[in-house]
């Protein structure tokens, strides 16, 4: 299969995710209706969409690593980030879930979701089999979910103070940056499923061949994927803690 | 009044054997922050003298072609010993005394936040120094580049002391350096004066505040580095001899996971006195003080993660140069935002021409060149051409001279009068200004288009190609013009010292809290603060008609968080790099199959019994604590000798451990495994050594009476100590113990 066939035919029409998206944003409009923020929520399912169905997601089961990464980048972080930030304002979590609102918790979920996944029997099994995977993009998205809550909840006396932000942002990126580089330097595959990739889509020529990806460029790519550009976005969300910071109300001006 | 008659005083002191006695006895004991600012900056200023007279050298042997004025090593040994001298001994001094002169008082503190802790910083500076120069005397001082790249670095290629004097040096140094970043955090958070909230701080404070974090995450990586290549170089360790199995490739990663750090802990000071002259002599506040704020955050995060950009050259493979090209272009931004801030700022401002001015302004343009050749090195296929050669060498020097010393000159001269009491001469602050900017210009420009030429760097001469003559003696005297203007710079700070005209609280009519009080301020530093509503509070004092818009919310009655408390979390921070770079180096190595004993060789049992002990050491020392607030003396004293027990139990087990491995045959030198397993494991027990000493002085002090109010502060930070020592078992048992056992 050459790149431009696979990329036109590669689309996985996956019809249980197709229906939560529309159950969810049917769900969304109903619950909040005007209230929300319809344009994030339309952009969480977007990528929420271009994750699953998008030829990235072929790629990542059972193909290539990075790929995989991609998927797990956007569906912990952005998708996430994204849905949090859809909620309208007078959003509140009532008692069992106000248990999750922790910044340990937070912290731990978050983080957590990078570690977890990539030890390697569960990376294994989540690019295998079907309902692992499944398992695990619904974990992601919740895990993801309670660590954005502590900076991106609907609500200012929701979230954490800036610099105490800034520093859960920071923690969480060395802490995934540390994966990263583990992932990076390793010299035995993580998730060795995707050294000998069983080639359902006659792709893998193409994959090694013409994009030049081998099983160790492929592992180092990946972990290259968690180290810096996931570090650019705690980066961009530290940035932004700085600007809400800074644009905190000002009191009065006296003329003394 | 009171800051003159101590002038007064000292100059008479000077002149009166017997009281001269006394002020050096004063000095050398001091813990005043000011005082220790002062002999932060005049050990640099030796240092810098020192350093120069390298230069002079190399570039005298440089002047022709083939030149045989010195021998190859002894110019291997000069550029590092330069390099080395001039980062750790003279810039690093500098910007950590600026700061400590001027940090507490920009806050309307009294002093830093551990005042012996600070002296100690500084001890450690000439402490390292004489360390690194003794080297000279004990075999030859190192000659190994200041990145002491292995294997060359190691025993079998460089036999001599050198390189030990190097390592220890340098990690007596950043121990100091650590400890003063601990200082500034805390001083920081928890000694600002009544109103001057997070938000209000000036941004020199806040710049080096930033920069204290850098500094923590950063120097324990390149101690933990040092502590390897000791180990290799004492204990025939394997960590970075190829021959062992051991990395030199993994020796660039760590040094360069602390090298490009380093570039912004020198660099970020430079910034912050930059972004304080230019307001002041423009006479207009800063532009965008958030963005320079949130850039030098953006800086410091991102400072963190590209330093693969130095090791382009050495083959990582293309993935890895693709992403930290990128990332190393990302730096490019907030950089730029900064320079836009300064340069607005002076946009449309009333400039005042004066020494400051002058050096930031150079600092200005120079950076900017800097910037752009910077920025060429991170396109990969330029930087494999140019890194080993004269362009390079222009490049950095335009980074460490033309930008941070010029800017460091220009903090210098610029709270000069208030350090002293008197002005300097313009007249001979325009002669060294102009005579150093002709002297670096001609130095290093010209080395750029040498470097595209091809001049290799660190070569000890070269033959004598089409333009390599006149390019290095035109450079070699541009030497002599920066000599002459360290010289007239020395010689003005002289004479303005005894002869200055008297400077008066706020000669520069600046709006920052320094100027408030005498000059020099008295030892207190303030009688009292102006109110503080804003960034300039000065401005809003002198113009009350028209003052500054007031900045964020007035926290009046906010209590600032403990200081012992703020100061051991920084440390900790710190010992989390440590033990990070060295649990990352042991899964380096454990990765790649070994021959010779491994993990089987441990006692898994035996240590989970052992660590159980450690654990519930912690919960022993919590309930001392919570015995100690109750004010339950017998009981407090009980349950920490019974953590106290616990941790030594824990001890006797890793000597267990060791034994039965000395035992079959097992020490530090027998392999790859053994090297990082000692290593790691043995670092970790020294710090549960040095906590147990910690704990037996508090138990002693407790049963001496001390701690009787119920408040211990101290106790409690000595817990979180105690308690991240147990954290970081987690993490090692975790590592060396029970991932073998998943395998």
């Amino acid at each position: 299969m050459t790149t431009y066939q696979f990329f036109t035919t590669a689309w996985t029409w996956n019809s249980i995710v197709l229906i939560l998206s529309a159950v969810a944003s049917v769900g969304y409009f109903l619950a909040f209706g005007q209230r929300g923020k319809p344009l994030y929520f339309a952009a969480a399912v977007v990528v929420f969409l271009l994750a699953l169905i998008s030829p990235f997601n072929a790629l990542a089961n059972g193909y290539l690593f990075s790929a995989h990464m991609v998927q797990h980048i956007l569906l912990v972080l952005i998708v996430p980030a994204l849905l949090v930030l859809s909620l309208p304002r007078s959003f509140s979590l009532h008692s069992p879930f106000a248990y999750f609102t922790h910044p340990l918790i937070g912290w731990i979920a978050g983080v957590g979701a990078m570690w977890l996944w990539h030890a390697p029997a569960l990376c294994n099994a989540a690019a295998t089999s079907r309902s692992v995977s499944a398992i695990q993009t619904s974990s992601l998205l919740l895990m993801g979910s309670v660590f954005w809550w502590q900076v991106l909840a609907p609500r200012e006396e929701q979230r954490l103070s800036p610099p105490a932000g800034i520093a859960y942002l920071f923690t969480a990126c060395v802490a995934c940056s540390v994966l990263g580089i583990i992932l990076t330097f390793a010299p035995v595959s993580i998730c060795p499923v995707y050294q000998q990739p069983v080639d359902r889509l006659g792709m893998l020529s193409t994959i090694r061949g013409d994009w030049g990806l081998t099983s160790d460029r492929d592992q180092q790519i990946g972990g290259l994927l968690m180290w810096v550009p996931m570090c650019a976005i705690y980066a961009t969300a530290i940035l932004a803690q700085l600007a809400r910071w800074h644009s905190s109300p000002q009191p009065e001006q006296s003329n003394a | 009044m009171n800051g003159t008659t101590t002038i007064a005083e000292f100059r008479e002191a000077v002149l009166d054997p017997a009281k001269r006695r006394h002020y050096q006895l004063a000095w050398l004991s001091t813990v005043d922050h000011k005082r220790i600012a002062v002999l932060y900056m005049l050990t640099a200023l030796v240092f810098f003298i020192i350093g120069g007279v390298e230069a002079l050298f190399m570039r005298l042997q440089l002047a022709v072609p083939n030149n045989h004025f010195l021998q190859p090593d002894t110019f291997n040994q000069l550029f590092t010993m330069h390099g080395t001298t001039m980062i750790f001994l003279v810039v690093m001094p500098v910007v950590f005394g600026l700061a400590n002169y001027v940090l507490p008082l920009q806050i309307g503190a009294r002093d830093m936040a551990f005042p012996r802790l600070n002296a100690f910083g500084f001890w450690c500076v000439p402490l390292g120094g004489i360390l690194l120069h003794f080297s000279v005397l004990a075999g030859g001082a190192p000659a190994v580049g200041w990145f002491s790249y292995a294997p060359l670095s190691e025993t079998p290629y460089s036999s001599s002391p050198g390189v030990d004097y190097w390592a220890v040096a340098l990690f007596v140094l950043g121990i100091g350096s650590i400890s003063f970043a601990i200082n500034t955090i805390a001083t920081v958070i928890s000694l600002r004066g009544p109103g001057m909230t997070m938000r209000r701080l000036p941004l020199f404070t806040w710049i080096n505040f930033v920069n204290a974090f850098i500094i923590i995450f950063a120097l324990p990586v390149l101690n933990a580095n040092l502590a390897m290549i000791l180990i290799d170089r004492q204990l025939q360790g394997h960590f970075f001899l190829p021959i062992g199995g051991g990395s030199p490739v993994l020796w660039q990663h760590i040094f360069w996971a602390f090298g490009h750090p380093e570039v912004y802990i020198m660099a970020l000071p430079a910034f912050a006195i930059v972004s304080e002259i230019i307001p002041v002599f423009s006479r207009k506040p800063i532009f965008g003080y958030e963005f320079v704020a949130a850039s030098s955050v953006a800086i410091a995060v991102l400072s963190l993660g590209v330093w693969g950009h130095h090791m382009f050259t050495v083959g990582m493979g293309r993935p890895l140069d693709v992403f930290f090209a990128i990332s190393s272009m990302l730096i490019a931004i907030p950089t730029g935002v900064k320079v836009l801030n300064w340069t607005a700022t002076m946009l449309g401002g009333r400039i005042r021409f004066d020494v400051p001015m002058l050096c930031c302004i150079a600092f200005l343009i120079q950076f900017l060149v800097a910037g752009l050749t910077g920025i060429s090195h991170a396109s990969v296929a330029l930087d494999w051409q140019t890194k080993n050669s004269y362009f390079l060498v222009a490049h950095f020097h335009f980074v460490a001279v033309g930008a941070i010393v010029f800017a460091v000159l220009g903090g210098l001269q610029y709270w000069f009068p208030k350090m002293s009491g008197r002005m300097l001469s313009e007249r001979l602050g325009k002669w060294s200004f102009w005579l150093m900017v002709i002297g670096f210009n001609m130095t290093f420009i010209i080395q750029h288009f040498l470097g595209l030429l091809g001049m290799p760097r660190r070569v000890f001469t070269y033959p004598d190609l089409p333009n390599f003559t006149w390019m290095n003696m035109l450079s070699t005297t541009g030497v002599f013009f920066m000599s002459a203007a360290a010289l007239v710079l020395v010689w003005n700070l002289a004479t303005s010292f005894f002869r200055g005209k008297v400077a008066g609280g706020n000669p520069w009519d600046a709006w920052t809290l320094e100027w408030a009080t005498t000059s020099p301020p008295p030892h207190e530093n303030f009688v009292a603060l102006p109110p503080i509503r804003g960034r300039r509070p000065l401005w809003d004092l002198a113009n009350p008609d028209r003052p500054d818009p007031i900045v964020g919310e007035n926290s009046a009655a906010v209590t600032l968080p403990d200081h012992n408390k703020v100061g051991i979390l920084s440390f900790i921070l710190s010992e989390t790099g440590f033990f990070a770079a060295l649990i990352l180096a042991y899964l380096y190595f454990y990765a790649r199959p070994q021959a010779g004993p491994g993990p089987k060789e441990l006692n898994v049992p035996r240590t989970l019994v052992f660590s159980v002990c450690l654990f519930a050491s912690s919960f022993t020392f919590w309930r001392s604590e919570v015995a100690l607030t109750k004010q339950r003396r017998g009981s407090m004293l009980g349950w920490l000798a019974l953590t106290i027990l616990l941790g030594g139990i824990f001890l006797v087990g890793q000597g267990t451990e060791y034994w039965k491995l000395f035992q079959t045959g097992v020490d530090l030198s027998t392999n790859l495994f053994s090297t990082t397993f000692f290593t790691l494991t043995g670092f970790h027990g020294l710090h549960v050594l040095l906590g147990l000493i910690a704990l037996l002085i508090f138990l002693w002090a407790a049963w001496e009476g001390d701690f009787a109010s119920g408040r211990g502060s101290a106790f409690k930070a000595a817990g979180y100590y105690w308690h991240f020592v147990d954290v970081v078992w987690v993490f090692v048992l975790l590592t060396v113990y029970i991932l073998p056992l998943l395998r």
